[in-house]
């Protein structure tokens, strides 16, 4: 590897080689004795910092040419030296001009890369109404500040780690040192270190490599948006990642029960937070299975219906062409449509795409006979449905579409068996040493006050005793 | 390894073993001992709750099954008994299954569907079955709120149509029919038998033996009011009423506005019963793997052909279903005493294995 000589021309001409690109730029000044030169990226680089802070206090500078008596001169918070032009490169790269001057035999690195950041602000999922409004934004050292703001203390560990050989991502590894499993912060980094990956653009990309089962349907890393989340969920004993370039904080171990626990459950009263959860839970099994089982009963139990409601079914249905179990995919594709468009078309379209959805699909659709009224009400019911559960959404948009499907072909037995499937699977899930499916199977007695069920918090003296934290009392 | 806890053990033990008694048993003994059906199952269940509190108290020890025989009788007619176990267990397994698939086309459909609709039970026995025994403790965790919930909603329907006086005069068949309905009832009393496998697998704590024979037992009330229930709306007429449980709430006067709800708690013992009756194959599978060892290949391997066998079979015995009742219930019926009664008992004699010692 290839360091500084202390041939201006020389060093200048090596460092273009290792960054031939043209918004790399070279700007040259001397002082009274010295001929300086300054390497920067030209989009990433704040140069009237770079003005203020490196070359002002250099135009008169008349001492030594050693790199600390230089480092002195400069007024730049963050300055260090560095020998090595690959590291100067990088460092180029990352947005920090590099000095290097005749006579030099280190390079010196000014911290003043320009920082773009969007104001911090609520985001869009994990909403609260009481409770911080603060979310996580792109920028990693001011999600870990937001972290640091609340959890002030020196058992706070956030370990940087760089991932990806192109994009050098940041990735902090946040955990507290004495309440997270030690097991868990290793294996954490364990399979962080080994990710060889070129580019890492979202923390998405990170669950991935720390997932067991990197094929399950399921979701197997916790996922947040908003900083007092993440910093409960660490108190709790679990490891954070927060990833450069991405809002969206990665937690584990992960439980499932975790996505029926939303934020402001801890700022209202407890009965309202039970109560809430198990509508949660309610509105995800009515939105999986309702449409299945109106499909399943249609085709092969009509007993499950009252006679009243069978009636005005059967009247409903009684021109559409379609089976029963087309009609019901047919509506469901539709709205998986109307739902991928809404999301990516510009939100002046979303007037005319809620008219045409709503109006021309619905309506249309129903008095032209090819689809009927009660498929359309079912299926709205579990749009909505899904939606009660918002972390989830992936996951079971395709369990419905898998249970639409089963009911279709096998009946009501085919819906039992893929939940049978289904439990089995997440019953014997493991998640970094965490049951998946924790604290109900296995049943924890003193964990279940915190999952559908919500208990004040004086009640909650203890740390989840699934995520074996070493340090389990919360509250003395 | 990963063991199943006291609690689990009682889950089992009260809530999901007792499901499979209450699919086809009670019209089965209604048959035999008409109106003392309470009898025969009321014997069935003490003594399974002696067989288990037996077998319980050799999961003491912490030593496997497998471990036992071969400390009794050597490692070569440990590896025979063991699979001679586990071919009953394939037996005892096979009654259930066909008694699920009739059980299915009954309460799942309006019309009889083809046989290949209950082709992914297979599927999903295979998957069990390819899982260890031991992490079914935290399955039995989510099922045993399920089958609570399932039974309640069933017997609180139930109960309002139930007229008790039809069980009286008791003792109306006989000491024929008593032993009739036994002998008939023999095939589903193989819960002792089942757990021999699970030895070495149990987190043994003070009290679990005569804990979990109360377990059973609580499980046995259950049933026994079930059965009282079920004779209770139908009396005489009960001998033509298979699926007992998909039967008795059918007269709860809300039905008619609310549609047929009580399949709904029947669907919830259904999702227990799927476990429960892939169980013994499971064990069976276990068995085998404690005797020649476990690489990795052969739970799955020996799972899927196993499954692929049963189903066959109960593609080829479709219709045949009252002759192997039959077989079972007055030919075969000493083979369920054997192996669920004597082998249990005089496994309280296997000397410890000596890395215990």
């Amino acid at each position: 590897m290839k360091n500084v000589t202390g041939n201006l021309q020389r060093d200048l001409e090596a460092l273009k080689r290792i960054l031939p690109a043209e918004d790399i730029l070279t700007f040259s000044f001397a002082s009274e004795e010295i001929d300086f030169a300054c390497v920067f990226a030209d989009p990433i680089t704040d140069k009237e910092l770079l003005g203020e802070q490196v070359v002002r206090p250099l135009l008169r500078y008349t001492g030594e040419r050693k790199a600390e008596a230089v480092k002195k001169k400069l007024t730049s918070p963050e300055v260090k030296t560095e020998r090595s032009l690959q590291t100067l490169a990088e460092e180029v790269l990352a947005g920090n001009p590099v000095l290097l001057w005749e006579g030099a035999d280190e390079g010196i690195v000014a911290g003043t890369k320009k920082v773009f950041i969007r104001a911090i602000a609520e985001p869009s999922m994990d909403v609260a109404v009481k409770g911080p409004r603060e979310g996580f934004i792109e920028d990693v050292k001011v999600n870990t500040s937001l972290v640091r703001r609340r959890l002030k203390t020196p058992e706070l560990r956030i370990e940087m780690m760089k991932l990806g050989r192109r994009s050098d991502t940041f990735v902090a590894v946040c955990y507290l040192e004495g309440t997270s499993v030690k097991k868990t912060v290793e294996d954490v980094k364990k399979k962080l270190s080994a990710i060889d990956i070129d580019v890492i653009p979202d923390s998405s990309y990170l669950t991935h490599f720390l997932s067991s089962r990197p094929f399950s349907l399921l979701k197997q890393v916790g996922t947040t948006e908003k900083p007092d989340i993440f910093c409960a969920k660490i108190a709790e004993g679990r490891v954070g990642l927060i990833v450069d370039g991405s809002p969206i904080a990665l937690t584990v171990p992960y439980l499932l029960v975790e996505d029926f626990q939303s934020a402001e459950d801890y700022f209202v009263p407890p009965y309202r937070a039970t109560f809430t959860r198990l509508l949660r839970l309610f509105a995800l099994i009515v939105a999986v299975y309702l449409p299945a089982f109106y499909v399943a009963a249609q085709l092969f139990k009509l007993q499950l219906f009252p006679v009243r409601l069978l009636l005005t079914i059967a009247g409903s249905i009684r021109d559409i062409p379609l089976s029963p179990s087309l009609e019901m995919l047919l509506v469901l594709l539709v709205l998986e449509v109307l739902n991928e468009a809404s999301i990516r078309m510009p939100k002046y379209v979303g007037m005319a795409l809620s008219v045409v959805g709503a109006l021309v699909l619905g309506e249309t659709a129903v008095s032209a006979g090819f689809v009927s009224t009660p498929a359309i009400i079912i299926i709205a019911f579990s749009g909505i449905g899904l939606y009660a559960v918002p972390n989830l959404i992936e996951q079971t948009s395709v369990l419905r579409l898998v249970m639409l499907l089963v009911a279709g072909s096998v009946g009501t037995y085919g819906i039992i068996l893929v939940t049978a499937f289904l439990l089995l699977y997440l019953a014997t899930a493991e998640n970094f040493g965490a049951p998946v499916l924790a604290p109900f199977a296995p049943m924890l007695g003193r964990d279940l006050r915190d999952s559908l069920v919500k208990y004040n918090l004086g009640s909650l003296p203890m740390r989840p005793k699934t995520l074996k934290s070493p340090n389990r009392r919360r509250l003395k | 390894m990963k063991k199943i806890s006291p609690r689990q053990l009682f889950f089992f033990l009260a809530c999901i073993a007792p499901v499979g008694k209450l699919v086809l048993m009670p019209s089965r003994l209604v048959v035999e001992a008409k109106n003392d059906l309470l009898f025969p199952a009321l014997v069935g269940f003490a003594v399974q709750t002696g067989v288990v509190f037996c077998v319980l108290l050799l999961a003491k020890r912490g030593e496997s099954f497998a471990d036992m025989l071969a400390a009794t009788f050597g490692k070569i007619a440990a590896k025979v008994l063991l699979c001679v176990f586990a071919a009953f267990l394939l037996f005892a397994a096979f009654l259930p299954l066909l008694e699920q698939k009739l059980f299915v086309q009954s309460a799942f459909y309006d019309t009889l569907p083809s046989v290949v609709t209950f082709a992914p039970f297979f599927l999903f026995s295979a998957y069990l079955c390819a899982k260890p025994l031991g992490s079914l403790g935290r399955i039995w965790d989510i099922l045993a709120p399920v089958s609570i919930v399932g039974f309640a909603g069933i017997m609180l329907l139930s109960v309002g149509s139930a007229d008790y006086g039809a069980l009286l005069p008791a003792g109306a068949a006989g000491a024929g029919g008593f032993w009739r309905g036994l002998a008939a009832a023999a095939s589903w009393f193989f819960d002792g038998a089942l757990l021999l496998p699970f030895l070495g697998k149990i987190d043994y704590r003070r009290g679990t033996a005569w804990k979990g024979a109360l377990a059973y037992a609580a499980g046995g009330v259950a049933v026994l009011f079930f059965l009282a229930t079920f004779y209770g709306v139908f009396a005489e007429i009960a001998l033509n009423q298979p699926f007992a449980f998909t039967k008795t709430s059918k007269y709860f006067s809300g039905i008619t506005v609310l549609g047929r709800i009580d399949y709904l708690f029947s669907y919830a013992l259904a999702l227990v019963m799927a476990f429960f009756v892939a169980l013994p194959v499971q064990a069976c599978v276990d068995c085998v793997k404690q005797a020649f060892g476990a690489p990795k290949y052969l739970p799955a391997a020996l799972s899927v052909l196993l499954n692929l066998g049963l189903f066959f079979l109960a593609l080829g015995l479709d219709y045949r279903f009252v002759e192997i009742m039959q077989v079972f219930a007055q030919t075969l019926f000493w083979i369920f005493p054997v192996f669920c009664v004597a082998v249990p008992l005089l496994c309280l004699l296997l000397r410890r294995s000596h890395a215990s010692q």
